[in-house]
C-alpha cells in the first residue's frame, strides 16, 4: 500500500474507494468469537466451497464481520442486499441459501421467525434489532474488520481527515464536552473534561511525553461489547484514539487488552498495520507533522488491572496493584508523565461525535447521560447478545422488548448490572432507566455495561457468594480489608448456603460489608461488596430462609437442596427414592418411599401438579423431565396399601385430648390422620355426604374416580378418628359448641368453595353458572346444567375442569374456552389444557367479557373485546389491553363463570375469626394459629385456591403444631434439611433391557370414549415404560450418597490390606 | 503551605505532607500497622482510615498515611463511622492473627473484646513493611509480593533463596505479627493477654501496691476478677 502524504490525497482515495463497484448480491457471516464458537468458521468454509463449486465467484460475494450482537441465532447469515437473516444454520443449509439467493428467492423455512409463527423477512423488523439504535454497533454489520477500505467506505477516518484539515485541539476537547460524553467504564468521568486536564498538565519528562491509554481490560463475567469493538470495528478505536491523543499533545498511545481475547488482538493488529501503511498513524500523519503511533500491551487477565492505577503498573511492568490518588493519572501517570485513560467504547464514540456534531450527539438520550450504551444481554433471556440503546432507556425496554422476556417456563427476579461490581436489581423496579445516576440510586453501578438476567432458578444467596469468591479471587490483596473482607464475606456465606448461617452472621455480613466499600483504596475495593449490600437489600427474604427454615427455593445451594425433586415436594417425598426401587423392580419398597410421607398417594398420583417434575434436572438439563407422577401411579395401582402399616400412639388408659377438624379435604384428613396417630381423640366434621372435600366436589371422575378416593380415605381410618359428613359448620355444629362439647382444639379446612364473580350486569340470569356452583351440581347431585353452545370464562384448573365435563354433558353442542391472555400464560397444567384441546373445546384468547346478553330472562351470549398484549406487569407477564372498537359477539346457551375462588363468608365470619378481604382466615403462617386461641387453620381456607400436595403439607404441619400445642411444648417446628442418605444401585440389567431416550407418555384411553364417557382418561403405564421411564432418571442423589459408600469401600478395602499385612 | 481542618483545629502545614503526619504532629493518636517512618506509605493495613470532607461535599474514609493534605480539606481522625470501620479492621485483623501483640494491643485500645469471625492462625497480615524495608533501607529487593487475592503471599523470587539477601533481619524487626508474639495460651479467647506479657505481669499487681496500669481495660484484671 503506497503511504498518503497529504490530506487532499486522501480525499481522492477515499473517492476512489467510495466509487469502486461491489457485486450487488452478498452473504454477510457474522463471525466474532461468540459466532466462531458456535460455529461460523464452518460456515464460512460450507459457503466459499459452494462457491466455487458452483462457479457463482461473480453473483454473490461472501463478507465476513465480526459480532453484530444476536449472539443468540449464532451462526447466522444475512443476505444483501434485503436483509434476509438466517439463523441458527447447519451446515447443510448453506447451500440452499445460497442458490436461493442467487436466483432471488428466499429459503422460507430456514428464516428468523419468533415463537415459530411470525417469519422476519428482512433484519430490520425484527424486534430485537428493531427496538435499538445501532450507532456503534451498526458499523459492524458492514465492516470486515481485517479490510481498512471497508471502514473507509462507510466514512471511516472521515473525522480524522476533519481533524486535521483545520487542526485546533481546543476545539476538538470543546466538541466533546459538548457532546456530554461520559466515559463508558463504569464510572461515568466526563470525558471532554479528562481530556481537557490531561491537555492542562504540563510534562516535564522527555520532553513533555504523554500517553493516551486505551482500556480494553474487559474483565467482568458475562460483559463482551469491547472485545466485539475491537474485533469488529478496529479502525474506530484506532481513529478515536488517534484524535483523542491529538487533542491532549499525546504522541503514542496504547491499547491494553486481555490476553483472552486473541481474535480481538489479532485484528488490532492488523489494523494497526494498515492504518501505518497507508499513512493515518505514525510519524506525520497524512503529512500534517502530527505525530501519533499505537502499540499493544497484553495484560495477563487480572480483573483489577482493568482499574486505571494498576493498570498503568501493568503497563510499566510491575505488579498491577492500585494506588492512592491524588495524584490522578492525568498528573501522574505512566513513567510519571501525564496519561489520559479511555474505555474502548468512549473511543469508539469519538468519531462520531467529531463526525456528526456535538449537538446531533447529544440529542440522542437523556439530559446529562447523552449518546448511547452497549449492553451485553446474557443470562436467563430468550435473545443473549449485545444491544445498543439510547442511555435513559428502561431496563424492561431492554429485557421484554429486545430481550424476548425469559426462557419459556421462566419468570424473571432480577438483573445483574455492572458485573460483578454491581448490583441486583429486581424485576418489581425494571421502569428504571439505565443511565450513570438512576443506577447508582439504586444500589448498582453502570459498569462496563454487562446485564445478567437472573430468574427464578437463581439463588440470590449463591450470586453473591459467587461474586465473592470472584473477588476474593481477584482483589489485588494490597488494602487488608479487600482482601480479608471479601474472604470473610465469602465464608459467612458459604456458611449460609450451606444451612450453617446464623442471623447473628447476617447481620456481620452487611455491617462488614459497609466497611469493605469504606475501606478500600481503589474502585474494586467500593464496590466489591455490593453484591452482597443489592442482594441484602432486595432479597433479604432468601437469606433469611436459607438461615431460619434451611431451603434454598431456587434450588441451587446443594447442601439445603438434595436431590431437586425431594426438594420440590411440599412433604419432602424422596422421590429419587422410590423412582430407584422401581428401576430395580422392587414395588413395594417404592410403595413405602411414597407412602410414608404422604397419606394420599393414589390421589396425588393423578392430580398433583408434581413440583418435582418442574425441577427434575433432566428437565433443567434440555430433555423431558421424569415423568414422576405417572411412575407413582404405576407404583400405587399395583401394590396393596396395607403393606403399610403404622401404629396409632396407645392411650395408655389417659383420657386423650380431643380435636375437631372441620373439611374433609386432603389438609383436613391428613391432620386428622396424623393427630390420631400422635394419640389423639379426633372428629373430622364435613358438609358433604362424602369426605373428600374438593377432591370431590371440583375435581371430575374422568380424572379422579369416586372409588380411589374413598378407598385411600377408608385405608387411614382407625380407632382414634371419626368423620362424621353432612355437617354443616353455622347449622349443625358452631366453633363455640365445639369448645364446648368437650374438645380442646380445633383446625378449620373449610377450603375455598366460592367462585368469583364477574361484576358485570345480568350475572345471576339462568344460563350463566359460577363454576365451582357448575362442578358441584354435577359431582354431587349428577345434575347437567350445560347445554347448546357452552361458553368457559377463565385460564385456571376450575376452567378447564368445567369445559371438559361440559363436554360429556348430553346436550351439549361445542365447548369454548374464553380467557383474557394468552394461551402461553394459562395457569391450568399445561397437559390439562393439551387434553381438553385433544377432547376438542376450543380455546379463544385475548378476550375480555363487556356485557351478558339475555333473551326473555335467560343468557343469550357475551359481547366482548378483543386484547392486545401490552405493558410487561409486575409478575413479568404481558397486560392484556382491551382494544378500542373490537366489539364481538359470542352466542351462548350456556356461560360458567371461572375466574377464581374464595372461601365462603358464612363459613368463619360469625365466629369472629380475622379474615382478609376476598375471606381467607389470618393465621400466622409459622405456627397456623388464628385469632381464637385453640383454633388452627389451613389449606385453600387460609391460601385460597391452591395444589393437594400443597393441601396435605399443610394439614401434616398442623397436625404437629396442633400436638405440640395440646402437649403444651412450644408451637415450633426445627427446620431440618432433607439430604438423601441411604444408597440404591441402579439395576444395570435393567437399564440396558429397557432403556429409552425420550420421556415416556402416559397413555390414554380413546378419545371417542373420553368424550362421552367418564371413564379415568389416564390409564396406567405398562411395566416396560414404567421401568425405562425410571432409568432414565439421573439419579442426583448418588451425589450424596455414593461418596461415602465409596469411602467405606475404602476404608473397608484398607481394612483387609492391614489385616492381610498382619497375617 | 497548606490550612485545613483536622478534628476542628485549623492547621496550616508543608505541601507534600500526609494526613497521618499532620494529625500526629497536632497529637490526635491514629493507629497503624503498616507505616513506619523512613519507608514509603503504602496503605496496606487500612487502620489509619480518617474521614474526610470539604464545604458542602459528602464524606469518605481515606488512608491518612498515604493522603497528600490538601486545601480546604476538614477531617476526622476519630468520627463514628472511622471508629466503627476500624473496630472491624480490628476484628479482621484479630481473626487473623491472634498471637500478635501489637494488633492485641490496639484491639484493647479500641475496646474489641471478641472478634465474630472463623478463629484463623496466620503470621502474617501483608502489611507489607518487611518488603519495603528490604527494598528502600536494606537496598536488597530479597523479597516481594506474590499472587493475588487470597493466594497473596511475601516470598522469594521462584521461592528459592534469593542471593540478594544478607540475613539482615530487617525484615522480621519490622514485622507487627510476629515479632512480638503473644504468649498468652488462648490469645483469641481473652483478646489483648498483652498485660499477661509484661514483666512483671500485672497479674502479679497484689505485690506492687503503687503500679500503674495504663491499659483500660486490662484483660488480665478482668480474667482475675472473673475467677
Amino acid at each position: 500500500m503506497r503511504r498518503i502524504t497529504s490530506i487532499e490525497e486522501f480525499r481522492q482515495f477515499r473517492q476512489i474507494v467510495m466509487e469502486e463497484e461491489t457485486g450487488d448480491l452478498s452473504i454477510v457471516v457474522c463471525a466474532g468469537t461468540g459466532g466462531q464458537a458456535s460455529g461460523a468458521n464452518d460456515i464460512i468454509r460450507i459457503i466459499k466451497k459452494h462457491i466455487l463449486n458452483k462457479k457463482l465467484q461473480d453473483k454473490i460475494s461472501l463478507k465476513i464481520t465480526g459480532c453484530q450482537g444476536f449472539c443468540e441465532m449464532d451462526p447466522f447469515v444475512i443476505i444483501e442486499p434485503g436483509s434476509h437473516l438466517y439463523p441458527k444454520l447447519k451446515m447443510e443449509d448453506i447451500p440452499k441459501i445460497i442458490d436461493s439467493a442467487v436466483n432471488g428467492d428466499l429459503v422460507e423455512e430456514l428464516l428468523y421467525k419468533e415463537s415459530k409463527k411470525t417469519c422476519f423477512e428482512s433484519k430490520a423488523d425484527i424486534p430485537f434489532f428493531q427496538k435499538q439504535t445501532r450507532t456503534i454497533l451498526g458499523r459492524n454489520e458492514r465492516i470486515d474488520p481485517i479490510r481498512i477500505f471497508n471502514y473507509i467506505k462507510e466514512k471511516g477516518y472521515s473525522s480524522l481527515e476533519k481533524v486535521l484539515s483545520d487542526f485546533d485541539p481546543e476545539w476538538i476537547i470543546e466538541e466533546i464536552k459538548k457532546s456530554g460524553l461520559r466515559g463508558r467504564g463504569g464510572a461515568g468521568f466526563l470525558a471532554g473534561k479528562k481530556w481537557e486536564l490531561a491537555r492542562a498538565t504540563k510534562s516535564l519528562i522527555n520532553n513533555g511525553q504523554k500517553y493516551l491509554i486505551c482500556n480494553a481490560d474487559e474483565g467482568d463475567p458475562g460483559a463482551y461489547m469491547d472485545r466485539s469493538l475491537l474485533e469488529g470495528n478496529p479502525h474506530s478505536i484506532i481513529e478515536g484514539m488517534i484524535i483523542a491523543g491529538l487533542a491532549i499533545g499525546a504522541t503514542k498511545g496504547i491499547i491494553y487488552v486481555r490476553s483472552e481475547y486473541p481474535l480481538a488482538i489479532k485484528h488490532t493488529l492488523i489494523a494497526l498495520r494498515m492504518a501505518r501503511d497507508l499513512g493515518v498513524l505514525g510519524e506525520n500523519i497524512l503529512g500534517t507533522g502530527q505525530d501519533f503511533d499505537i502499540q499493544i500491551v497484553k495484560g495477563a487477565g487480572a480483573f483489577v488491572c482493568g482499574e486505571e492505577t494498576a493498570l498503568i503498573k501493568s503497563i510499566e511492568g510491575k505488579i498491577g496493584e492500585p494506588r492512592q490518588r491524588p495524584p490522578y493519572p492525568t498528573d501522574k501517570g505512566i513513567y510519571n508523565c501525564p496519561t489520559c485513560i479511555n474505555n474502548v467504547e468512549t473511543l469508539a464514540n469519538v468519531p462520531i461525535i467529531i463526525s456528526i456534531g456535538a449537538d446531533e450527539f447529544a440529542k440522542v438520550g437523556v439530559s446529562g447521560n447523552t449518546g448511547t450504551k452497549i449492553f451485553s444481554l446474557v443470562g436467563k433471556i430468550k435473545n443473549t447478545g449485545l444491544v445498543e440503546v439510547p442511555m435513559g432507556t428502561t431496563i424492561k425496554e431492554i429485557i421484554y422488548d429486545i430481550g424476548g422476556g425469559a426462557i419459556d417456563g421462566g419468570t424473571i427476579k432480577a438483573v445483574q448490572t455492572g458485573g460483578p461490581s454491581g448490583g441486583c436489581i429486581p424485576a418489581s423496579m425494571f421502569d428504571l432507566p439505565i443511565d450513570y445516576d438512576s443506577l447508582a440510586k439504586a444500589g448498582s453501578i453502570m459498569g462496563s455495561g454487562g446485564l445478567i438476567v437472573m430468574d427464578q432458578d437463581t439463588c440470590m444467596v449463591d450470586i453473591a457468594k459467587y461474586y465473592m469468591k470472584f473477588f476474593m479471587e481477584e482483589s489485588c490483596g494490597k488494602c487488608y480489608t479487600c482482601r480479608k473482607g471479601t474472604q470473610r464475606m465469602y465464608e459467612i456465606l458459604e456458611e449460609i448456603s450451606e444451612g450453617r448461617g446464623t442471623m447473628k452472621q447476617l447481620d456481620l455480613l452487611e455491617e462488614l460489608a459497609y466497611v469493605v466499600r469504606d475501606t478500600t483504596m481503589c474502585g474494586l475495593g467500593h464496590s466489591a461488596p455490593n453484591p452482597v449490600l443489592s442482594t441484602l437489600k432486595y432479597f433479604k427474604e432468601e437469606y433469611i430462609e436459607h438461615i431460619k427454615y434451611k431451603k434454598c427455593r431456587a434450588g441451587v445451594c446443594k447442601d439445603l437442596v438434595g436431590a431437586p425433586c425431594q426438594d420440590a415436594c411440599p412433604v419432602g417425598t424422596e422421590v429419587w427414592k422410590y423412582v430407584a426401587h422401581l428401576q430395580r423392580g422392587e414395588f413395594e419398597e417404592a410403595y413405602m418411599a411414597i407412602r410414608e410421607p404422604n397419606p394420599l398417594p393414589s390421589i396425588c398420583a393423578r392430580v398433583c401438579n408434581h413440583p418435582c417434575e418442574d425441577r427434575c434436572r433432566l428437565g433443567k438439563s434440555g430433555a423431558d423431565p421424569v415423568a414422576i407422577r405417572s411412575l407413582k401411579r404405576f407404583i400405587t395401582d399395583r401394590v396393596d396399601p396395607s403393606i403399610y402399616k403404622q401404629d396409632a400412639v396407645p392411650l395408655n388408659g389417659k383420657k386423650p385430648a380431643k380435636v375437631a377438624i372441620v373439611g374433609a379435604g386432603p389438609s383436613g384428613i391428613s391432620a386428622a390422620y396424623y393427630l390420631s396417630l400422635n394419640g389423639f381423640k379426633v372428629t373430622v366434621f364435613d358438609s358433604n355426604p362424602e369426605p373428600g372435600g374438593m377432591l370431590i366436589t371440583g375435581i371430575p371422575t374422568y380424572r379422579l374416580p369416586r372409588e380411589i378416593i374413598s378407598k385411600e380415605i377408608a385405608s387411614l381410618e382407625n380407632e382414634n378418628l371419626e368423620i362424621k359428613c353432612s355437617t354443616v359448620l353455622g347449622k349443625d355444629i358452631t366453633i363455640d359448641q365445639l369448645f364446648k362439647d368437650g374438645f380442646d382444639s380445633v383446625y378449620l379446612a373449610l377450603g375455598s368453595h366460592k367462585s368469583r364473580k364477574l361484576g358485570l350486569e345480568k350475572e345471576d340470569i339462568e344460563g350463566v353458572y359460577p363454576s365451582l356452583h357448575f362442578l358441584r351440581e354435577f359431582n354431587i347431585n349428577n345434575t347437567n346444567l350445560a347445554k347448546g353452545k357452552v361458553g368457559i370464562l377463565g385460564g385456571g384448573n376450575s376452567a378447564v375442569d368445567s369445559a371438559r365435563v361440559a363436554l360429556r354433558q348430553y346436550d351439549v353442542d361445542s365447548v369454548t374456552l374464553l380467557y383474557r391472555r394468552t394461551d402461553q400464560e394459562m395457569p391450568a397444567f399445561q397437559e390439562e389444557i393439551q387434553a381438553a384441546i385433544d377432547e376438542g373445546v376450543s380455546i379463544r384468547t385475548l378476550v375480555t367479557p363487556i356485557e351478558i346478553l339475555a333473551h326473555d330472562g335467560r343468557l343469550a351470549g357475551l359481547k366482548c373485546l378483543e386484547n392486545k398484549l401490552g405493558e410487561v406487569d409486575s409478575s413479568g407477564r404481558r397486560r392484556p389491553v382491551p382494544i378500542d372498537g373490537s366489539e364481538f359477539d359470542v352466542e351462548l346457551d350456556t356461560l360458567i363463570v371461572a375466574i377464581g375462588e374464595q372461601p365462603e363468608q358464612e363459613a368463619t365470619v360469625p365466629y369472629e375469626i380475622d379474615v382478609d378481604r376476598q375471606f381467607r382466615v389470618k393465621v400466622d403462617p409459622e405456627t397456623l394459629k388464628t385469632n381464637r386461641k385453640g383454633v388452627f387453620a389451613g389449606g385453600d381456607l387460609v391460601t385460597g385456591p391452591s395444589t393437594v400436595i400443597d393441601a396435605i403439607a399443610t394439614g401434616k404441619k398442623a397436625a404437629k403444631l396442633i400436638s405440640n400445642y395440646l402437649a403444651g411444648k412450644p408451637l415450633e417446628i426445627p427446620a431440618v434439611t432433607k439430604i438423601p442418605e441411604e444408597h440404591i444401585d441402579s439395576n444395570l440389567d435393567n437399564i440396558e433391557k429397557y432403556s429409552r431416550e425420550n420421556r415416556a407418555e402416559q397413555p390414554h384411553i380413546d378419545i371417542a370414549e373420553r368424550r362421552s364417557s367418564f371413564t379415568e382418561v389416564e390409564k396406567c403405564f405398562a411395566m416396560e415404560d414404567a421401568l425405562g421411564e425410571a432409568g432414565r432418571c439421573l439419579r442426583c442423589d448418588l451425589e450424596f450418597t455414593a461418596t461415602e459408600d465409596g469411602e467405606s469401600e475404602k476404608k473397608d478395602a484398607l481394612a483387609k490390606e492391614v489385616q492381610n499385612d498382619n497375617s | 503551605m497548606i490550612t485545613l481542618k483536622i478534628n476542628d483545629l485549623e492547621v496550616q502545614v508543608e505541601q507534600g505532607t500526609t494526613l497521618l503526619e499532620a494529625a500526629r504532629s497536632l497529637g490526635f493518636p491514629i493507629p497503624t500497622l503498616c507505616h513506619m517512618e523512613g519507608l514509603s506509605p503504602y496503605g496496606a493495613c487500612r487502620l489509619c482510615v480518617v474521614e474526610i470532607s470539604r464545604e458542602n461535599t459528602g464524606s469518605r474514609l481515606v488512608t491518612s498515611c498515604t493522603y497528600p493534605v490538601e486545601n480546604d480539606l476538614i477531617v476526622k481522625t476519630a468520627s463514628e463511622r472511622v471508629l466503627k470501620a476500624r473496630r472491624i479492621i480490628i476484628e479482621l485483623l484479630l481473626a487473623s492473627s491472634p498471637q500478635s501483640k501489637i494488633i492485641q494491643d490496639i484491639a484493647a485500645e479500641h475496646g474489641v473484646r471478641q472478634q465474630r469471625f472463623r478463629q484463623e492462625y496466620e503470621d502474617c497480615i501483608l502489611c507489607g513493611l518487611c518488603v519495603r524495608m528490604c527494598k528502600e533501607q536494606m537496598v536488597a529487593e530479597a523479597i516481594g509480593f506474590q499472587g493475588r487475592g487470597d493466594n497473596r503471599k511475601i516470598g522469594t523470587p521462584f521461592d528459592t533463596p534469593a542471593d540478594e539477601c544478607r540475613l539482615c533481619g530487617g525484615c522480621m524487626y519490622v514485622c507487627p505479627a510476629c515479632q512480638l508474639r503473644c504468649t498468652y495460651t488462648q490469645p483469641e479467647k481473652a483478646i489483648c493477654g498483652g498485660c499477661a506479657n509484661l514483666q512483671p505481669p500485672c497479674v502479679d499487681k497484689e505485690k506492687f501496691d503503687d503500679m500503674m496500669c495504663y491499659m483500660e481495660p486490662c484483660v488480665a484484671c478482668e480474667i482475675i476478677k472473673e475467677k
